[in-house]
C-alpha cells in the first residue's frame, strides 16, 4: 500500500501567535488559580526573607546587649514564621501546580477528540507514534511550562529581589563579591543543562534503537537459531549499547563536573564572607548576626538559582512542544462539501465515474487513477479486479471518502434521477450509509461485541451479524464468546477470526453501500462460497424495496464469479467492465488469472484449511 | 501471562540477590572501591565546612582576631575544591561502573534469549520480554549510578552530621531532636499519599496512552464507522482518573516539600530559644551558625530518601525478574557429535512425538518413517494437524525429545551437535521474518564471510536481484520492521535469499499461502523451482507444480503416513492422495 503524504502545510503561525492562542484559550482560563498562587508566592518569598533577618536580630541581641527577652521574642516570631512558611509554601506549590494538571487534561481531550476528525491524508504525514509522542511528552513539557515553569519565573524574580535587596542593605560591597561567583557558575551550568538536555535526546534515541533491536531479536529467535546468527545480533547489540551508554556517560560528566558548580559557588561565596567580611565585622562595619545572615541569604538563593537554570530549558522545550501541539491542534480538516453540505440520494440508482483521476499528494506526478469512467448500477455486486498497484483500493478510498476525489468526478444519482457530487454530500451522513470491511482487519483491545458494535451493542443485530460473517464456530471456541476481550489489535483471534469479526463488524449496520477490500484472501474456498450467498441474499430488495450496493474487491476470480458485474483495472485504468463469463471470452488479463488460479486451486486441498 | 504477574513474586533477600548480581559486577571492583572510600571522605569534607565557620566567627572574628583567619578561610577553600574532586571522582566511578552492568546484563540477557528453545517463546509475548532488557535493566543501572551509593552516601551525611552536631553540643543536638517526631510523621503521610497516587498516577497514564495510541492507529475505521464522539467521550472518562491522582498527589508533594524547609526556620528560632535558658550560657553566635548549616545538611537527604528508596524497590523487584528469566533452562539438548561435511541424507523410523506429556494415543506424530536422499525432493502432504510441520520441526531441531529415530547423515540427531544441525538444515517458513536492518544485513544476518557479490549471487538464484537493484539503497537499503516497507512476497523473495546465501544441505520449505500478486507470485514459483533443482529439500507443499516435481511424495494422514510415491503413482494407485487431488480439481 502506498503511503501518500500530507497537502502543503499550511502556514506555520509565528511563535507569538501560537502562544497568545494557547493563553487566550487555555491559560487564561485558570487565572484565579495563579493569581492566589502569585499572592501566597509572594508571602513565602517575603517569610523567606524575614527568618535570617530575624535570627540575626536574635543573635545579635544575645551577644551585644545580652537581652534574653528579646532573643525569645526573636525566637517566638522565627518559629511562628516557619509554620506559616510551611502552609504558604504548600498552597502557592498546589496553586501554581494543579493548573497545569488541569491545562493537560483539557488540552489532552482536545487534542484527541481534533486529531480522530482528520483525513488520512493529515495520517500520511503524521505518524501514529508522533501523534502519541505529541500528546505524551509534548504535553508534558507544556504542563511543566505552565505549573513549574510559571511559578519558578515568580519564585525566582521574587527570591532574588527581595532577598538581594536585603542583603544590598547591609553591605553592597558584600553581596556584589559573594554573589559573582553564582552568577559566573549560572552562565556555566546553564550551557551545561543545555548540553545535558540535547544528550538526553540523543540517549533516548539510541535506547529506542537499542530496544528496536531486543524485539526483533525475540521476534526472529526461530530464524537467528536457524542460522546459527546468534554470535551477530550479539555483536549488533553490543555496538549499539555501547553508543547509548557512552552518551550515558557523557550525561554524567555533565552531572558531577558541571552542575555542581552552583552549589560549590556558593560555598566560595562563603569563603569569600570570611575572608572579606571577618575582617569588616571587626572593624566594626557589620555585625556577626548579619553574617549569620548572609550564610542564610547565600543558602536560600540557591534553590531558586539551581531553578533557574531549569527555567531556562522548561520554557525552551514548552515553546517547541506548543508548537508541536499547536499544529495538531489547530490542524484544518478538509472539507470539499462546505458548510452546508447537501442530503445524500435517498435511494440509490448509480454511482457514476467521470473521468475519474487521482494521484497521491506525495507522489503527484504518479497518477494511480487515470481516468475511470463507469456507470456502476446500484443493488449489485460489483467485483473489482486487479494487479497489486492497479488502483482498487484508491478506488475504494475515493468511494468512501477516506480520499476526497475532485469535484464532479463521482456522483451519486438517486432513483429520482437527480444526481448529486460525493464531494457536496454531507461526510457524516455518507458514512452512516456505508459500511466498509478493510483489507487489514483492525480490531481495538475491547471484547468481540464491542468491535462489531463500535457502540452500544444490540443483541438481536449481533446474532445477525455474527451468522452472516460466519464467526458463530469461532465464538463457541473462545473463552467468553461475544465478550471475549480480543487483545492488541485482536492478538486473541487467529487472522481468519479477526477478519471474520471484522466483517461482521460491516455486515452489523444498516448500509446502502457495503465495501468488502479483498476480504477473502484469508478464507477457504467452502467459507468463500458461504459468504458470497450471504451477499447475495443481502443485496436482494428488503420490505421497503432497498437494494444495497456491494462492492467486492478480490484477487480471487472463484469470488467474483457470481458479482453481477466485474471491473478489471489495469495500471490505473480500467482494462474491462462485465459479467464474469463476458469477461472470460474477451478479457485477457481474466483469462489469464482465471487458469492460473484453476491450476492453482487444483494443488490446494490442504491449504485451504491451513488457512482458515 | 506468565505465573510471575500473576502472583506476587516472593521477595528474595537483597543478600541472594547481590550475590548472584555480583559476578557481573566484579569486574569494575576498583570502580565501586573508588567510590566506596571517596564517599567517606567527602562527607568528612562536607562535615568540616560548618566547623571551620564557627572557627572562623568564634575565635576570630567574634574575639576580633584578624591574625590567621585567612588561614582559616583558606581551608575552608580547599575543602571546597578537595569536596568537588572527590565528588567528580565519586559520581565518574558511579556512573561508568553503572552504566558497564547495563551492557553485560542486558548481553546477559539477549545471549540467554537466544539459547532457548523456540517453543519457551510461544508462551512469553515479546512485549513482556522486552522489558527485562530495557526498563529493568535500565532501573538496575539507575541504582547503581544514583541509588546504592547514594544512599549509603546519605546515610554516612546523616550520622556523622549527628555525631557531628552531638560533639559540638549535645544538649543543644537532643533538644533538636524534638522536630524529629512531627517532621517524620508529616514525611510519612505524604510518602504514602504520594504511594498511593503514583500507582494511580502510573496505571492512570499507561491508560491513555495506549488507548490514544490504538485509537490513533485505527482512526479510518472510528471515521468510516463514524465513532468519533464515542472514543472522545471514553478518552476524556478515561483522563479524568488520571488528572485527579495527579492533583492530589501534587498536594502530598507540595507538603512534604515545604515540611521539611519549613522545619529548618523552627529549628533556628528552637536553637535561639536554647541559647537563653541556662543551658545555653557557653552558645556563641559561631555555633548557632555551625548548628543552621548543619541542620540544613541533615534535612536535604531526608527530603530525598524516599524517592531512593523507591529506586531501591524497583531495583531489587526488576533485578529479581531479570534472574528468573537468567535461571530459565528450557534448552534444546545438544549433542556432541560434529558434523562436518554433511551429504543431506535425512532418515525418519518410527518416529513419534508429542508437544504434552500425555498417553501414546494423543501423540501428534504415532511412528513416521521416511527417507530422503541427497539431491531428492520431498514433499508432504495432508491437511491442517496432520503432523507435517511436526515433521520439519523436529528435524530443523526447534523441538527435541522424539521417540524413535531421526538420522542425518546416518547419525542420531540427539547426537549431534546442535550447531552442526542448524548449519546443515535451515527452513524457510511461512511466517516470514524481516529485521529492522539493512537489506544486507537481512541475507547475510551478519555473517562476515558472506561478501556482497556472494549475497548478490544467492539473491539471483531466486530471483531477488532485481529487486534489490531496483531498491534506492540496494543493499545498504534499511527495510522496515516485519518487512513494512515490502510486500508479502517481496518479504518471502529475501528470505529465499538468506536461505541461499547461508548454503545449507538441507533445506525445509514451508510453502506460503497467502494471497501475493501475480507478478511476484510468477517469481515465487521460479525461485523455488531453483530451490528444488539446488538442494536436498523437504517441502510442505501447496503448489502443485512442486508436489508433481517431487521425487517423493509422502502423504500424511492423523500423524501418521498414509501413502508413498511419486505423483504418477499414487495417482494409479487412488487413495488419499487421489482423493486429495480429485478434491482440488472439483472446488
Amino acid at each position: 500500500m502506498s503511503s501518500p503524504a500530507a497537502p502543503p502545510p499550511p502556514p506555520t503561525p509565528s511563535v507569538w501567535t501560537t502562544l497568545a492562542r494557547f493563553t487566550r484559550r487555555y491559560v487564561l482560563r485558570y487565572w484565579v488559580w495563579f493569581a492566589a498562587g502569585l499572592l501566597f508566592l509572594l508571602g513565602t518569598s517575603w517569610l523567606a526573607v524575614q527568618i535570617p533577618l530575624e535570627l540575626a536580630r536574635g543573635i545579635d541581641a544575645l551577644r551585644q546587649t545580652g537581652d534574653l527577652d528579646a532573643v525569645r521574642r526573636s525566637a517566638v516570631t522565627i518559629a511562628w514564621m516557619g509554620v506559616v512558611l510551611i502552609v504558604v509554601r504548600t498552597l502557592s506549590r498546589v496553586l501554581f501546580f494543579t493548573p497545569g494538571r488541569l491545562l493537560e487534561y483539557r488540552l489532552r481531550t482536545d487534542l484527541f477528540a481534533h486529531v480522530i476528525t482528520l483525513q488520512p491524508s493529515f495520517f500520511a504525514s503524521h505518524s501514529p507514534g508522533d501523534i502519541i509522542n505529541r500528546a505524551s511528552s509534548d504535553l508534558q513539557f507544556v504542563r511543566a511550562m505552565v505549573g513549574f515553569g510559571i511559578l519558578q519565573v515568580f519564585n525566582v524574580v521574587a527570591t532574588v529581589a527581595l532577598t538581594g535587596q536585603e542583603m544590598f542593605r547591609i553591605s553592597p560591597s558584600l553581596t556584589a563579591l559573594s554573589l559573582a561567583p553564582v552568577l559566573l557558575s549560572l552562565i556555566v551550568v546553564q550551557a551545561g543543562i543545555n548540553r545535558f538536555f540535547t544528550l538526553s535526546n540523543q540517549a533516548q534515541q539510541q535506547l529506542g534503537r537499542v530496544s528496536e533491536h531486543l524485539l526483533a531479536s525475540l521476534q526472529g529467535v526461530r530464524t537467528i537459531q536457524g542460522f546459527n546468527a546468534e554470535g551477530a545480533f550479539l555483536e549488533r547489540l553490543r555496538e549499539r549499547d555501547l553508543l547509548y551508554t557512552e552518551t550515558n556517560l557523557k550525561m554524567a560528566w555533565v552531572r558531577t563536573i558541571v552542575m555542581p558548580l552552583l552549589p560549590i559557588a556558593t560555598t566560595v561565596s562563603v569563603y569569600l564572607l570570611i575572608a572579606v567580611g571577618g575582617p569588616m565585622a571587626v572593624a566594626g562595619q557589620l555585625s556577626v548576626g548579619q553574617i549569620v545572615a548572609f550564610v542564610a541569604y547565600i543558602g536560600s538563593l540557591l534553590f531558586p538559582l539551581r531553578g533557574l537554570g531549569f527555567m531556562v530549558t522548561v520554557f525552551q522545550r514548552g515553546f517547541n512542544s506548543l508548537e508541536r501541539i499547536d499544529e495538531l491542534l489547530y490542524a484544518v480538516a478538509e472539507q470539499p462539501e462546505g458548510p452546508s453540505p447537501a442530503a445524500p440520494p435517498a435511494r440509490l440508482a448509480a454511482i457514476e465515474l467521470h473521468d475519474l483521476k487521482f494521484a497521491y499528494p506525495d507522489a503527484p506526478e504518479k497518477a494511480v487513477l487515470r481516468g475511470l469512467t463507469v456507470n456502476l448500477p446500484a443493488g449489485k455486486i460489483l467485483g473489482v479486479y486487479g494487479a497489486t498497484g492497479s488502483g482498487k483500493s484508491t478506488l475504494l478510498r475515493l468511494l468512501t471518502r477516506q480520499r476526497n476525489p475532485e469535484p464532479g468526478q463521482i456522483l451519486l444519482r438517486g432513483e429520482d434521477g437527480q444526481a448529486v457530487d460525493l464531494t457536496a454530500i454531507s461526510l457524516n451522513e455518507w458514512r452512516r450509509r456505508l459500511a466498509v470491511v478493510p483489507q487489514v482487519p483492525f480490531l481495538f483491545s475491547e471484547s468481540i461485541e464491542q468491535n462489531i458494535a463500535m457502540g452500544e451493542p444490540d443483541p438481536a443485530r449481533l446474532t445477525r451479524a455474527v451468522r452472516r460473517a460466519a464467526l458463530e464456530a469461532d465464538l463457541g471456541a473462545l473463552p467468553e464468546g461475544l465478550k471475549t476481550t480480543v487483545g492488541e489489535r485482536g492478538i486473541m483471534l487467529s487472522g481468519g477470526q479477526r477478519q471474520r469479526a471484522a466483517l461482521a463488524r460491516g455486515l452489523y449496520r444498516d448500509f446502502d453501500l457495503l465495501v468488502l477490500d479483498d476480504v477473502l484472501s484469508a478464507v477457504d474456498q467452502k467459507t468463500e462460497q458461504q459468504l458470497i450467498q450471504t451477499l447475495l441474499e443481502l443485496t436482494a430488495p428488503g420490505p421497503d424495496g432497498r437494494r444495497p450496493t456491494v462492492i467486492l474487491v478480490s484477487h480471487r476470480l472463484s469470488a467474483l464469479a457470481r458479482a453481477d458485474k466485474v471491473i478489471v483495472l489495469r495500471e490505473g485504468g480500467m482494462a474491462d467492465f462485465g459479467s464474469h463469463e463476458e469477461l472470460l471470452r474477451r478479457c485477457a488479463v481474466y483469462q489469464e488469472a482465471w487458469s492460473q488460479q484453476q491450476e492453482q486451486a487444483a494443488a490446494e486441498p490442504a491449504a485451504a484449511e491451513v488457512a482458515s | 501471562m506468565s505465573a510471575s504477574t500473576t502472583k506476587p513474586p516472593a521477595s528474595p533477600s537483597g543478600l541472594t540477590l547481590f550475590k548472584k548480581l555480583w559476578p557481573m559486577a566484579r569486574p569494575d571492583g576498583h570502580l565501586y572501591v573508588a567510590s566506596l572510600v571517596s564517599a567517606p571522605l567527602l562527607v568528612a569534607l562536607n562535615l568540616a565546612q560548618p566547623y571551620l565557620l564557627k572557627v572562623a566567627i568564634d575565635d576570630y572574628i567574634t574575639v576580633g582576631k584578624l591574625d590567621g583567619l585567612q588561614t582559616v578561610a583558606l581551608q575552608y577553600l580547599a575543602t571546597v575544591i578537595l569536596g568537588f574532586v572527590l565528588n567528580a571522582v565519586f559520581g565518574l566511578a558511579t556512573a561508568v561502573a553503572g552504566q558497564r552492568l547495563i551492557r553485560r546484563l542486558r548481553e546477559a540477557i539477549l545471549k540467554h534469549l537466544l539459547s532457548l528453545s523456540p517453543a519457551w517463546f510461544d508462551t512469553r509475548p515479546a512485549g513482556e520480554l522486552l522489558t527485562r532488557g530495557t526498563s529493568d535493566v535500565e532501573a538496575l543501572g539507575e541504582t547503581v549510578s544514583s541509588g546504592v551509593v547514594t544512599i549509603v552516601m546519605d546515610v554516612l551525611i546523616v550520622f556523622a552530621t549527628l555525631a557531628a552536631m552531638l560533639w559540638l553540643d549535645w544538649r543543644l543536638t537532643l533538644c533538636l531532636f524534638l522536630l524529629a517526631p512531627p517532621l517524620v510523621g508529616v514525611i510519612e503521610i505524604c510518602r504514602r499519599g504520594l504511594r498511593k497516587h503514583f500507582n494511580g498516577m502510573r496505571e492512570g497514564i499507561s491508560a491513555v496512552n495506549s488507548y490514544l495510541a490504538e485509537r490513533v492507529s485505527g482512526v479510518e475505521i472510528l471515521q468510516l464507522f463514524s465513532a468519533e464522539d464515542a472514543s472522545s467521550r471514553r478518552f476524556r472518562a478515561l483522563n479524568r482518573p488520571y488528572a485527579e491522582s495527579t492533583i492530589r498527589s501534587n498536594v502530598y508533594d507540595a507538603l512534604m516539600y515545604a515540611a521539611v524547609d519549613g522545619v529548618g526556620s523552627v529549628a533556628f528560632a528552637l536553637m535561639l530559644w536554647y541559647a537563653t535558658s541556662s543551658f545555653g550560657v557557653g552558645v556563641s553566635a559561631g555555633l548557632l551558625v555551625a548548628f543552621i548549616e548543619y541542620v540544613n545538611r541533615l534535612f536535604t537527604p531526608l527530603k530525598e530518601f524516599s524517592g531512593k528508596i523507591a529506586i531501591l524497590q524497583r531495583a531489587s523487584t526488576a533485578l529479581d525478574k531479570i534472574f528468573s528469566l537468567l535461571d530459565e533452562t528450557d534448552h534444546i539438548p545438544s549433542g556432541a557429535l560434529a558434523l562436518p561435511k554433511p551429504t543431506g541424507s535425512v532418515r525418519f523410523e518410527d518416529v513419534r512425538f508429542s508437544y504434552k506429556p500425555g498417553p501414546p494415543e494423543a501423540d501428534i506424530l504415532k511412528g513416521v518413517s521416511f527417507e530422503v536422499k541427497p539431491g531428492q525432493v520431498v514433499a508432504i502432504v495432508g491437511a491442517t494437524g496432520c503432523g507435517k510441520t511436526t515433521v520439519t520441526r523436529l528435524l530443523s531441531r526447534t523441538y527435541a525429545g522424539y521417540r524413535g529415530s531421526i538420522t542425518l547423515d546416518g547419525v542420531e540427531l540427539s547426537a549431534l551437535r546442535l550447531s552442526d544441525v542448524r548449519r546443515a538444515v535451515a527452513s524457510v517458513s511461512q511466517d516470514v521474518q524481516i529485521f529492522p536492518e539493512t537489506v544486507r544485513f537481512n541475507i547475510g544476518l551478519g555473517d562476515p564471510k558472506l561478501t556482497d557479490e556472494k549475497l548478490m549471487s544467492a539473491a539471483e538464484l531466486v530471483c531477488a536481484d532485481t529487486l534489490i537493484r531496483g531498491l534506492p539503497g540496494g543493499l545498504d537499503e534499511p527495510l522496515k520492521e516485519r518487512g513494512g516497507n515490502l510486500s508479502v512476497g517481496e518479504a518471502q523473495l529475501f528470505t529465499f535469499a538468506r536461505t541461499m546465501a547461508y548454503d545449507p544441505t538441507v533445506v525445509i520449505l514451508d510453502e506460503a499461502t497467502a494471497s501475493i500478486d501475480p507478478v511476484t507470485e510468477r517469481l515465487i514459483q521460479h525461485a523455488i523451482e531453483r530451490i528444488l533443482a539446488e538442494k536436498t529439500v523437504i517441502v510442505i507443499a501447496h503448489r502443485l507444480s512442486t508436489i508433481q516435481a517431487a521425487d517423493l511424495i509422502v502423504v500424511m494422514h492423523q500423524g501418521e503416513v498414509s501413502q508413498m510415491g511419486t505423483h504418477e503413482e499414487l495417482l494409479a494407485r487412488g487413495g488419499r492422495y487421489a482423493e486429495l487431488h480429485d478434491a482440488g480439481f472439483s472446488s
